[in-house]
């Protein structure tokens, strides 16, 4: 055994040797593959764990509860009056702080000032506070951001300077510059310097659970014994991460998707690569078995030759995907305080690396296997894999009217390998589709912003007017409809805290904002709400629940719960409303009135701001912290975007490349009789709208009919996202696969005309 | 006047110890009208000047002048442009084009770019002269051996080039396929003819016979030629 695989690893070594220049192709879409699914893996990985990562790491309590600053015994009172509740801790949170380190400075700080018991989160760098004086730790973010090392130290406004000795992550929030600058310092230091305090005043307190199974009847508890809490918010563990899962949940797929057809783009192209490889070779392996070569010798040789390829550049392209995606997706979750995913991820990225290696490997073998099956005398006849002659047959005394240029030429080559050519121009039309959805969605994000229509607002203008005007204004030439919209403020009955942006309507509110629904009905009667996602998440109300609300003026609002509508606006903390219930309520919520204004379809909105008055403003996109996430999940859409479009010119060039080495002796026949370059560009640009041409009516097909529909619905629950590609997307994407198509036909011809033409005539 | 001059041609192949100079000063010329037979035993060197000839390759020392181009000194796309014009081939395994009709085939160095533009009404003309009407239409495959070479004779024409290249044009033919083919060659007014061959039915259509042996080219009489295959 050990002279065979000596003998077969002499083989492959030299097979490698002799063609070079093809495996140094076979090996960049090896390394293509790998590198996309290893950067798949990678920002999959980090985004969908990092959460429950950062959650662990820094021991995230079940429940956060702010308020407004009370006695820390009073709080503790409260907390341990509760079920379940495993541990506490109180602090005070200081906001509006002066934070001043070198040049940087913030006057909008959060000084957390920690208690005893578990401080809910994790030291990524440096120690966690002790008990001494003058220290502070300071969130990762917040480091990252001012370049802050460990030991320098930080002007704290009414603390003085502090010396820096850990940096921290806690998913409870997004960290700096998303957020405002966050640092902790200790209270019993504080205590040391300022004189203790017998009971502390405290605004804050973090709860963990011995069972958080249990979280909605400790929050019911918790609300219905929280007399005496002023200012009372919750916040919980699964609260928190439903913006992110959200938001990352739609990357994730994409990129899995994304990974797969590359994995799936490389599998075919190399399978058909390797195929021609010992198609061209066939002659060589009867010579081998006339000889006595074993079947099993010439399989393992040419297994071994795809492994030599195949392992160093699956290493370099996972190496160049965790190069490419690791460094900004570490800054993305330093964004989100969440850890990198550190070791954890290597196992599957061995995984990955493996699979990289072992398709080509198996893609090699299996036309070895069945090249060497065959008996040597017909093997040395240059018998064919597959078919000898091409489909179509021409009946006697037919004279074809000749229309075959170059071009058709190119077309009928390509075509000649019929499952090649459809698996090939279905991984581009599947590429050439998610290239689409991926630019369609990053400029749904780019909407959320610019876009009020992406948020379910349907009205395009607001005006500063009396109710009475409506009327007035709906006889405004371009106006389809205006009505008084009434926005307020209020906060939870019950927790006396929860901020709810309160939104009114007289009548229909979908005509001028419909945001979609997640769960139950839209409203129908004057005792009906409709809730945001955000706000029945963080007070757990569903369909059927009450919404009790205190308004302004101190008046209490009580609706029924119809349904829950998905919303990006101010984080999903909405409620609308009927106005009549409103005004009810609170007559002075008619102060808060201003017109909403629906434009028809293609009306001159400016002619219609300018009749409306001064007080006329557009209509905004969305608010809230979700907004600086989701464009950072739109440049790695973009990104991602950009490296499928190199799978897709890989997979041009590697086609091209297939059907010159396929068709060696037809180019050199060609170039013979006085073909130079342009001509086989002609040849090579007719293989390739063969392939381009179905690729990109399936990939526009694909996108508008398929993939966007589903992926908007999949994203329902998050915003309204229109996920068509736009006719300007579809004319980039289409010229951006004509330039790859014209880079693969210029790059391959120019190989293929500096072999020598003699040597081609030659060919098998 | 010559249409094709090869003076003092030299050609090395293969490196190291298998290094072997299979043309050593070779020259040559043809005449517009004029059968050349080139014949040798497998390995003299036949095939390697006609590719001389034709500017597939390059001579290692000697010059080519065709057409009155020296061929040569000609960087590829002028050479792809006289092979284009001026030159046809005809090569033992016909090399006809799978995906391609008989009549999309000879129709094929006519629609390269520069080509002339009469390549059509010249394919239609050679396709009926050459007896290939009816099975013009039909793809390679269904085709005799016979047909093939006749096709790709018509297909050498088209351009309508001085110079006709044939490397063992009746190699692959039985004896009457072949005959036709070498009268169709025989028949090719106005050009130059050269075959390569070994066999001696294709010297005895030649105008001049030339022996190719260790790499030096002589003219022999087609009896001495005879004498030689036979010994």
């Amino acid at each position: 055994m050990g002279v065979r695989l000596r003998a077969a690893l002499r083989d492959a070594r030299h097979g490698v040797r002799a063609r070079r220049r093809r495996s140094a192709l076979t090996g960049l879409g090896i390394a293509l593959a790998a590198a996309m699914l290893v950067a798949a893996l990678v920002v999959s990985d980090s985004l969908g764990f990092g959460f429950d990562r950062a959650a662990k790491a820094a021991d995230l309590p079940d429940i956060i509860v702010r308020f407004d600053p009370v006695s820390s015994s009073r709080v503790a009172q409260h907390i341990t009056a509760l079920p379940d509740v495993a541990a506490y801790s109180l602090r005070q949170e200081v906001t509006s702080v002066g934070l001043q380190a070198g040049n940087q400075f913030a006057g909008n700080g959060d000084v957390e000032v920690v208690g005893a018991g578990p401080h809910g989160y994790a030291i990524v760098a440096g120690r966690d506070l002790s008990s001494r004086p003058g220290e502070v730790v300071v969130e990762k973010g917040l480091a990252d951001a001012w370049g802050l090392k460990l030991g320098s130290t930080m002007d704290i406004d009414g603390l003085g300077e502090q010396r820096i000795v850990g940096f921290s992550e806690s998913p409870d929030n997004v960290s700096y510059p998303l957020a405002v600058p966050r640092v902790y310092v200790s209270a019993t230091a504080l205590d040391g310097r300022f004189g203790a305090q017998a009971n502390p005043q405290v605004n804050l307190a973090e709860i963990w659970l011995r069972d958080p199974a249990n979280l909605n009847e400790v929050l019911v508890q918790a609300r219905a014994t929280s007399y005496g809490l002023q200012g009372l918010r919750f916040v919980t563990r699964a609260g928190v991460r439903v913006l992110l899962d959200q938001a990352a949940g739609i990357v994730i797929d994409l990129l899995v998707a994304l990974s797969l057809i590359a994995l799936a783009t490389a599998g075919v192209l190399l399978a058909a690569s390797a195929r021609a490889e010992v198609q061209r070779r066939l002659r060589a392996i009867g010579v081998r078995r006339a000889v006595g070569a074993s079947r099993g010798h010439l399989v393992l040789v040419q297994a071994l030759e795809s492994l030599f390829v195949a392992a160093p550049a699956a290493t370099v392209g996972a190496v160049a995907g965790v190069l490419a995606t690791y460094g900004p997706t570490g800054r993305l979750l330093v964004l989100l305080n969440e850890p990198a995913p550190g070791l954890a991820l290597a196992p599957a990225l061995i995984a990955a690396w493996l699979a990289a290696i072992a398709i080509p490997v198996l893609a090699a073998a299996w036309p070895a296997w069945r090249a060497a099956g065959r008996p040597p005398v017909a093997l040395l006849r240059g018998g064919d894999l597959v078919p000898a002659h091409p489909h179509g047959h021409g009946g006697p005394g037919r004279f074809a009217t000749p229309r075959a240029g170059l071009t058709v030429l190119g077309a009928r080559l390509a075509g000649a390998r019929r499952t090649r050519l459809i698996a090939t121009a279905a991984t581009l039309g599947f590429s050439t589709a998610f290239v689409l959805l991926m630019l369609a969605l990053a400029s749904a994000l780019n909407s959320l912003e610019t876009d009020p229509g992406a948020l379910g607002k349907r009205y395009q203008l607001t005006a500063n007017l009396p109710a009475s005007a409506a009327a007035h204004v709906r006889t405004i030439p371009g106006v389809q409809a205006a009505a008084p919209r009434y926005e307020t403020q209020a906060v939870d009955s019950f927790s006396l805290g929860e901020t709810i942006d309160v939104i009114a309507y007289p009548g229909n509110h979908t005509i001028f904002e419909a945001p979609p629904l997640v769960s139950g009905r839209r409203l129908r009667g004057e005792h009906e709400a409709e809730v945001g996602l955000g706000l029945s998440q963080a007070l757990g109300l569903n369909p059927g629940a009450t919404l009790a609300i205190q308004l302004d003026s101190g008046a209490e609002l009580r609706l029924r719960v119809a349904g829950v509508v998905s919303s990006l606006d101010d984080d999903g903390r909405v409620a609308y409303v009927p106005a009549g219930a409103l005004l009810a309520a609170d007559p002075s919520a008619s102060g808060e009135e201003e017109i909403a204004v629906r434009l028809k379809p293609g009306a001159n909105a400016a002619a219609v701001t300018a009749a409306l008055g001064p007080s006329a403003t557009p209509a905004t996109g969305a608010i809230g912290r979700g907004v600086p996430l989701v464009a950072v999940l739109r440049s790695i859409l973009r990104a991602v975007a950009i490296v499928d479009g190199l799978v897709c010119l890989y997979a041009l060039i590697q086609a091209c490349a297939l059907t010159v080495q396929e068709r060696r002796r037809t180019v050199s026949v060609l170039r013979a009789f006085g073909a130079g370059g342009p001509a086989v560009r002609r040849l090579l640009a007719g293989a390739v709208v063969a392939l381009v041409v179905p690729a990109a009516i399936l990939g526009v097909v694909l996108e508008r009919l398929v993939l966007g529909p589903a992926l908007a619905r999949l994203a329902a629950s998050y915003v309204t996202l229109s996920l068509g590609a736009s006719g300007l997307e579809i004319a980039l994407v289409l010229a951006g696969l004509a330039l790859a198509g014209a880079v693969a036909v210029v790059w391959v011809a120019r190989q293929a005309t500096r072999e020598n033409v003699i040597a081609g005539l030659g060919a098998q | 006047m010559p249409v094709l001059e090869a003076r003092g041609i030299v050609k090395t192949l293969g490196v190291g110890r298998a290094e072997r100079r299979i043309l050593d000063d070779v020259s040559v010329d043809v005449e517009a009208g004029e059968v050349v037979a080139v014949l040798g035993r497998s390995g003299s060197g036949k095939s390697t000047l006609l590719h001389l000839l034709g500017g597939l390759d390059r001579p290692d020392a000697g010059q080519i002048l065709l057409a009155g181009r020296d061929i040569t000194r000609q960087r590829p796309r002028a050479l792809a442009k006289t092979r284009l014009r001026h030159v046809g081939f005809v090569f033992q395994s016909f090399h006809l084009i799978e995906e391609l009709s008989g009549e999309e085939n000879v129709l094929l160095p006519a629609r390269l770019p520069g080509a002339g533009r009469d390549g059509e009404r010249r394919a239609r003309r050679l396709i009926g002269e050459l007896g290939l009407t009816e099975i013009a239409g039909r793809r390679p495959h269904e085709l005799s051996g016979g047909e093939q070479q006749r096709l790709a004779i018509a297909r050498a024409l088209v351009n309508d080039p001085e110079v006709v290249l044939a490397d063992e044009p009746t190699g692959n033919l039985d004896q009457d396929n072949g005959a036709t083919v070498l009268a169709l060659l025989r028949n090719l007014r106005r050009r130059a003819v050269v075959i390569v061959t070994h066999e001696p039915e294709a010297a005895a259509i030649a105008d001049r016979v030339l022996h190719l042996h260790d790499g030096r080219l002589r003219a022999e009489t087609a009896a001495e030629v005879t004498l030689w295959e036979s010994a």
